[in-house]
């Protein structure tokens, strides 16, 4: 896993301060979306090789969530962006 | 039942024993310090910031955008929560936290050598500039670290985390002799 995450808001720190919380490139679904559609955002998860986007907490630092773009098989880090920004950009 | 609140310091039982003179690291324990988190309105950071630090006595501590610790020598807690919220003008919400979190002050030649031991940050004079500050982990203590003079840094804690990292930094500390007492 990847050991050195530049916070936007902290710089370079630990990984041991991050809390990783799930992947970031799919949306929630509308409130009246199909059960099937709920239970794939619920339930179903991928388990990539290669490049991902996740949401990652800096619990022990400045307590946003980032988005981190990173390889899960060889651990590089290419970006990390805090979510209210990722999702500004996404919204555009 | 009806029990009398005691208002007992949370390193009391750790901190008992008579003070033994102050080697050249020593670890201060505030015995009861003023402060306070100030969270800025959304688009506000920059003029809070800016409000509080034209205050002298006033100790800004960064701990997240747009949200402060401020640390107050000479104010009292009630005191320092108005100030602060004449000061924010309705732009932040000021919460005391004088009875919630402990002050530890690490002083010494040796004190980069001892945080080293926990704190996963470059603690060198260049990269980590008097006045600067920082949330982070202590070994497994979430702390705020402050840089607050030449050799000098402070780390802030939740009260109820204060005994273990009062013991860590004891351990982290006894390869250099470090002493440790209540400062005032």
């Amino acid at each position: 896993m990847a050991s050195l995450i530049t916070c936007p808001h902290c710089g370079l720190r630990p990984k041991e301060e991050f809390a990783i919380r799930g992947d970031a490139s799919r949306g929630r679904p509308e409130p009246m979306d199909s059960d099937e559609a709920w239970h794939d955002y619920v339930y179903v998860r991928a388990n990539p090789r290669g490049r991902t986007l996740e949401h990652w907490h800096h619990v022990a630092g400045c307590r946003r969530f980032l988005v981190v773009e990173r390889d899960t098989a060889t651990h590089e880090v290419y970006s990390v962006v805090d979510a209210a920004e990722f999702a500004r950009r996404a919204a555009q | 039942m009806v029990r009398d609140y005691n208002n007992r310091h949370a390193l009391e039982q750790k901190l008992r024993s008579a003070p033994t003179p102050s080697a050249a690291d020593h670890l201060m324990v505030g015995h009861w310090r003023t402060m306070a988190t100030v969270l800025a309105r959304t688009g506000q950071a920059e003029a809070v910031r800016q409000a509080i630090a034209s205050v002298p006595e006033l100790s800004l501590r960064f701990s997240g955008p747009g949200e402060w610790l401020v640390v107050s020598e000479v104010e009292a807690p009630s005191g320092l929560v108005r100030r602060l919220g004449e000061l924010c003008d309705g732009r932040a919400h000021v919460v005391d936290q004088s009875d919630g979190r402990v002050v530890f002050r690490l002083a010494g030649p040796n004190v980069r050598s001892i945080l080293a031991k926990g704190i996963g940050l470059d603690l060198h004079p260049a990269a980590f500039t008097i006045g600067g500050s920082a949330n982070a982990l202590c070994g497994h203590i979430p702390v705020n670290l402050a840089r607050t003079d030449e050799d000098t840094f402070e780390l802030i804690v939740p009260r109820s985390y204060a005994e273990s990292l009062f013991d860590d930094l004891t351990k982290m500390g006894r390869a250099f002799d470090l002493t440790a007492a209540f400062s005032d």
